[in-house]
């Protein structure tokens, strides 16, 4: 995987875990989790978003802000944002390593 | 949810009945190692650097002798929930300081939308508050006697 995507997939999970700590905090809290680390994890997430190439990082708010998710898995040839086809070119040798769009909606796309 | 429904998360593959680890870090390598083993799921590191973050937001051992790492992860399609046993516990920076014994660890997809993993943790939580069906846990010779005191719980 291209370091790049590794890094944009790290930080859309840590997106995902700030965002379900602040929307489901309390749920969690009921069932005996504790988030004394929450500022930190903020702290972890900037650092994390700074590694990554101020183009690519730009696209990930633009496409966050457009539809909740910025990297999709790509399932049975989909992308799994919009369910357009991703072509079999797309994860030839010599694609592997770049960080892949799609075609139609621009997510960005990850091969899990 | 009830344990039968949760149990179908995990399967014999998905069991370690004697992880070793001589700390946290080891702990949490040795459970992304079974997963990835016992499944077709890729990509370990984006799934340790997932559960290290969890873990630096607060300890997710929070059982007597249990702990429960979970998140999201885009790395896995489906909730998998594995299962470890450490007889010798670590520490997991439990609050009672009690070493862990015991780990549920529940992965899900970023679109579980009908937030399963959450009901799955309650589910076990509640189930785990047994003493006695601990002991049983920690006993159970096999995934599939583990499995049925888990479900007569």
């Amino acid at each position: 995987m291209h370091p790049q995507l590794q890094l944009l997939v790290a930080l859309q999970d840590m997106d995902e875990m700030l965002r379900e700590t602040e929307e489901q905090g309390e749920e969690f809290e009921g069932l005996g989790f504790k988030h004394g680390g929450l500022e930190d994890l903020k702290k972890a997430r900037e650092e994390l978003a700074s590694k990554i190439e101020p183009s690519l990082a730009s696209w990930y708010r633009r496409l966050t802000g457009k539809f909740g998710h910025a990297v999709v898995p790509v399932v049975g040839n989909l992308c799994t944002g919009c369910f357009a086809n991703i072509p079999s070119s797309f994860v030839s040798k010599t694609n592997v390593n770049k960080v892949q769009k799609c075609e139609s909606c621009g997510r960005l796309l990850y091969w899990p | 949810m009830d344990i039968a429904e949760v149990l179908k998360h995990t399967s014999p593959d998905l069991f370690i009945p004697d992880l070793e680890a001589s700390d946290k870090t080891a702990a949490l390598a040795g459970l992304v190692e079974g997963l990835i083993s016992g499944t077709d799921i890729q990509n370990p590191d984006t799934i340790l650097q997932m559960l290290q973050s969890r873990e630096n937001l607060g300890s997710t051992a929070v059982g007597p002798g249990i702990a429960f790492p979970h998140g999201r992860t885009l790395a896995v399609q489906r909730l998998t929930i594995l299962i470890a046993r450490c007889p010798a516990g670590v520490d997991f920076d439990s609050e009672d300081g009690d070493p862990t014994k015991l780990f549920f660890m529940l992965i899900a997809p970023p679109q579980d939308t009908g937030h399963q993993y959450i009901k799955s943790l309650a589910a076990l939580i509640d189930c785990i508050q047994d003493a006695d069906l601990r002991e049983k846990l920690m006993a159970a010779g096999d995934y599939e006697s583990f499995c049925e005191a888990m479900r007569e719980g």
